[in-house]
C-alpha cells in the first residue's frame, strides 16, 4: 500500500514537471516568435498600379524593418483570386511590386478590386496579411492657355466592370511639380461633374535646361480610387542655368605636395636646422680654442 | 663665475654614485632588465603570431600602444619646454632639477617612438616610409619633426651637460676607470670655463634652449594633428594642437615631480632639493591643471552643445562605458593638484608628489579616453564587427610592452645619472650675479 502511495506521489510529481517544462517551454516559443506588420499602399499612375507593402517587427526600442521578406501579392473580386507575383523586402522592409495594366484585375460587383499582400512567415516571424480595396481610375493632365494666363487642366476618369469609362465627380484633385527633394504643391481643385477640373500655373516655377516641367496631379487616401496620379510635361519653367561647381581641391591625392606645404616645411626644417649647425659650429670652436691654449686643460 | 669650493664639494657629494653600483641600485637594474625581457618576449610572440595577439581589430586600429607613444611624447616635450623655459628665464631655482628636466626629454623621445614601431604589422617594410613617404600625409610630418627633435634635444642636453663633463674630467678624486676618463675627456671637448668658451657655450644654450621650446610645441602639435585633421568624433577640434601641448606639459611636471622626490631620496638631495622645489613645480602644475582643465571643457562643451549625432554619441558613451575613466582624467585629475597646492597645509613635499602621482595616471588615462572611444564608434559600419572586435581590451602582450616601456624609462633615468651627476653641478657651484640673488630672494619670499 505504501509502495502504492509512493509510486502515485511520483507520478503525481514527474506530471507536474512535465506540466512545468511544457507550459514553459509554450511561453518560451510564444515569446520568441514575432508577429511581423505590414502597412499595404496602393498607387495607380499613369495606368501603372504600384502596391508595396512594407513589413516590419515594432518593438519597444522602435521599428526594426524585416529585411528580404518574400511578399506575395494578389488581387480578387466577386469569385475569382489572382496572384500578381512576388517581391523580396530591402532593408527598409519595402516590397515593391509595379504592374503595368490594370485590365484584366478581378473586380467585384462594384468594380473594385482587393489587393492583398500576404507573408508566409519564416523562421521566428509569424505569418501576416494585409488588403487594399480600390477601384481603377486614371488622371489626364493637360495644358492651356487663356490670354496672358496659364491652366492645368486635370480630367478624372474611373472604369466599370463593363470597361465602361464614366467621369469622377466631386472628388479633391491636388497638383505638385517635383522638386529636389519632394514634391512642391501649386493648387488644388474639385472636380466638376464632367470629371474635370482647372489650376492656374504659377509662373516663377524653374524647370530643367529646356524649362520643361512635370506636372502632377493626384487624388489621395480616397476610400473608393486610393492613391491616383497623372502627369505630363510641358515646357512652362524657367530654363535652368547650370553651371560646373568648383570642386574643392584635394590635393593630398596628388603625386606632389602642395606648394604651401613644401615651402612651409622647407622654411621651418631650414630655421631649425640652420640653429642646430650654429650650436654645433660653437661646439667646435669651444674645441679649436682649447687646442690654442693646450696648457689651460691640465 | 664659479666657487670652485663648492663645486668640489659638490663633486664629493655625487663622487660615490658615479663610481660604484651599490646592491640596492643593482637589484633596481635587475629588476628592470627582468620586465623589459618580459616585453621582449611579448614583442617576439607579436612578431610570430602577428597583431592577433594584441586587442586591436579592424576597428580599434590603435590601442594602448599610441596611448604609450603619445604620453611619452609628451613627457619629453614637456621637459623640453620646462627645461627651456628655465634656462632662458635663469630662474634660480631652477639649478638641482633642470638636468632631471632635460634627462626626461631625451629619454622619453628614445622610447616614444617605439611604440609606434609596435603598431606596425609589417615591420619589414619600415623602409619603404622613406622610399615612399608623402609630404602630404601627417605621418610624414611625425617622422620628421621627432627625428628633428631627437636631434635638437640631444644637443641641447650635450651643450647642458658640456661643463659638468669637463669638471668630472678634472676632479681628480674621482676613481673612475680609465676608459670612462677618456670618455669624459673626449666629450669635454676641451672645455676649461675660458671667458671665451663660456660666452659661446652660453649663446649656444641659450639659442638651442629657445629651439627646443618651439620643436616642442610644434613636434607635439603635429602630434595632435594627426588626430584633429581626421573627421572622427572627438578627434576633429581646432584646439586639438595646445590641448595636447599643455596636457603634454601638465603630464611631464607630474613625472619631474616624481622624479625629483626619487633622486632626493635616493641620493640624499634633501639640501638642494627642497620643499621650496616642490612648491615651484607644484604651482607650476596648478597653473597648468587649470589651463588643461579649461582645454578639456571647452572641447567637450562645444561637442555637446554642436549635438551632432557621432560627437553626441561618443560623448554618451564617454559618460557611461568610460564613466570613471572620464571622472578621474577630467575631474579629479585636474581637482586634486588644486587642492593640494592651493591650500597652504596640504603643501608638502609628500603630497605634492602623491598628487603628481595622481596627475600621471589621470592623463594616461586621458589619452585612453582620446583614442579607444572614438575608434569604437566608427562613422561606417564594418561588416563582421562583432562586439568583441568593435570594442577594444589590451592583452597581457600590450601591458608586457607598456611596463617595458616604463622599465626602460627608469632604467635610461638610472644610468644617466651613473654618467652625469643628476644636478647641474657647475650651475649650483655659480656665484648668482646680484641681480639673480635679487630675483632668487624674490621667488624664495613668493614660494
Amino acid at each position: 500500500m505504501q509502495t502504492q502511495n509512493k509510486i502515485r506521489i511520483i507520478f503525481i510529481f514527474l506530471l507536474c514537471c512535465y506540466n512545468l517544462v511544457t507550459s514553459a517551454q509554450i511561453k518560451k516559443d510564444s515569446a520568441t516568435a514575432i508577429t511581423p506588420t505590414i502597412t499595404f499602399t496602393y498607387l495607380n499612375s499613369n495606368d501603372t498600379i504600384i502596391l508595396n507593402a512594407n513589413i516590419f517587427d515594432k518593438k519597444e526600442k522602435g521599428v526594426f524593418a524585416i529585411k528580404n521578406a518574400v511578399i506575395e501579392f494578389f488581387a480578387s473580386g466577386d469569385k475569382k483570386t489572382r496572384n500578381l507575383g512576388q517581391a523580396k523586402a530591402d532593408e527598409e522592409g519595402n516590397a515593391v511590386l509595379k504592374l503595368p495594366v490594370a485590365k484584366g484585375l478581378p473586380q467585384d460587383k462594384d468594380g473594385k478590386t482587393t489587393y492583398t499582400a500576404k507573408f508566409n512567415g519564416k523562421d521566428k516571424y509569424r505569418p501576416a496579411l494585409e488588403t487594399f480595396t480600390a477601384k481603377f481610375a486614371r488622371i489626364t493632365v493637360n495644358f492651356s492657355k487663356e490670354d496672358s494666363l496659364r491652366f492645368i487642366l486635370v480630367t478624372a476618369t474611373q472604369v466599370d466592370r463593363k470597361d465602361a469609362i464614366k467621369p469622377i465627380q466631386k472628388e479633391k484633385i491636388i497638383v505638385y511639380v517635383p522638386r529636389l527633394f519632394n514634391l512642391l504643391k501649386i493648387g488644388e481643385t474639385d472636380l466638376d461633374v464632367a470629371g474635370k477640373g482647372k489650376v492656374e500655373y504659377p509662373g516663377n516655377l524653374v524647370g530643367d535646361s529646356l524649362g520643361n516641367i512635370i506636372v502632377i496631379a493626384r487624388i489621395e487616401d480616397n476610400d473608393v480610387f486610393g492613391n491616383v496620379q497623372g502627369q505630363s510635361s510641358i515646357s512652362w519653367g524657367i530654363p535652368k542655368q547650370y553651371y560646373l561647381a568648383e570642386k574643392p581641391t584635394r590635393e593630398l591625392w596628388t603625386p606632389i605636395a602642395p606648394i604651401w606645404m613644401i615651402v612651409t616645411l622647407i622654411i621651418m626644417l631650414t630655421g631649425v636646422w640652420a640653429h642646430y649647425i650654429y650650436a654645433v659650429i660653437q661646439l667646435i670652436k669651444i674645441k679649436q680654442i682649447s687646442k690654442k691654449k693646450p696648457d689651460s686643460s691640465s | 663665475m664659479e666657487n670652485k669650493d663648492t663645486k668640489e664639494k659638490l663633486l664629493r657629494q655625487f663622487a660615490p654614485q658615479l663610481e660604484k653600483v651599490s646592491s640596492a641600485t643593482l637589484v633596481w637594474i635587475l629588476f628592470l632588465l627582468g620586465v623589459i625581457g618580459l616585453g621582449v618576449y611579448a614583442f617576439v610572440t607579436q612578431v610570430t603570431k602577428g597583431h592577433i595577439v594584441t586587442g586591436m581589430r579592424d576597428n580599434v586600429v590603435w590601442g594602448i600602444y599610441i596611448v604609450n607613444f603619445i604620453f611619452f611624447m609628451g613627457m619629453s616635450y614637456s621637459g623640453a619646454i620646462i627645461s627651456g623655459t628655465l634656462q632662458l628665464f635663469r630662474t634660480e631655482w631652477r639649478k638641482p632639477i633642470i638636468r632631471m628636466a632635460e634627462y626626461l626629454a631625451i629619454i622619453s623621445l628614445l622610447i616614444g617612438p617605439g611604440y609606434i614601431l609596435l603598431c606596425i604589422g609589417r615591420l619589414d617594410r619600415l623602409y619603404y616610409l622613406a622610399l615612399f613617404g608623402r609630404i602630404q600625409s601627417p605621418i610624414t610630418w611625425d617622422v620628421i619633426a621627432i627625428s628633428t627633435d631627437i636631434f635638437g634635444c640631444l644637443i641641447f642636453l650635450y651643450l647642458s651637460i658640456l661643463r659638468d663633463i669637463a669638471s668630472l674630467r678634472d676632479f681628480s678624486e674621482l676613481k673612475i676607470p680609465a676608459w670612462r676618463k677618456k670618455v669624459y675627456s673626449m666629450l669635454a671637448l676641451g672645455y676649461t670655463g675660458t671667458p671665451e668658451q663660456e660666452k659661446r657655450l652660453r649663446r649656444a644654450t641659450d639659442i638651442m634652449a629657445t629651439m627646443v621650446i618651439a620643436i616642442a610645441i610644434i613636434v607635439y602639435s603635429v602630434l595632435a594633428w594627426i588626430f584633429s585633421v581626421t573627421l572622427q568624433p572627438g578627434w576633429h577640434s581646432t584646439i586639438f594642437g595646445p590641448y595636447f601641448v599643455i596636457a603634454a606639459v601638465y603630464s611631464g611636471t607630474g613625472v619631474l615631480i616624481i622624479a625629483m622626490w626619487v633622486f632626493r631620496k635616493v641620493y640624499h638631495l634633501d639640501q638642494y632639493i627642497t620643499r621650496k622645489h616642490f612648491v615651484a613645480m607644484g604651482v607650476l602644475m596648478v597653473v597648468l591643471a587649470a589651463l588643461f582643465g579649461y582645454f578639456t571643457f571647452s572641447d567637450y562643451l562645444t561637442k555637446w552643445y554642436g549635438s551632432e549625432k557621432n560627437d553626441e554619441s561618443l560623448i554618451r558613451i564617454l559618460f557611461t562605458e568610460y564613466y570613471w575613466p572620464f571622472i578621474f582624467s577630467n575631474y579629479i585629475g585636474v581637482l586634486i593638484p588644486l587642492l593640494v597646492v592651493g591650500i597652504a597645509k596640504l603643501r608638502t613635499i609628500t603630497n605634492i608628489t602623491l598628487s603628481a602621482l595622481v596627475v600621471i595616471v589621470a592623463l594616461w588615462f586621458n589619452r585612453y579616453l582620446i583614442v579607444i572611444p572614438t575608434l569604437e564608434s566608427p562613422y561606417l559600419p564594418i561588416q563582421d564587427s562583432r562586439p568583441d572586435w568593435v570594442n577594444y581590451t589590451g592583452t597581457w602582450v600590450e601591458f608586457s610592452l607598456m611596463a617595458a616601456g616604463v622599465a626602460l624609462f627608469c632604467l635610461l633615468f638610472t644610468l644617466a645619472s651613473k654618467f652625469v651627476p643628476v644636478m647641474n653641478v657647475s650651475e649650483m657651484a655659480e656665484i648668482p650675479k646680484p641681480e639673480s640673488s635679487e630675483l632668487f630672494k624674490a621667488e624664495e619670499s613668493l614660494l
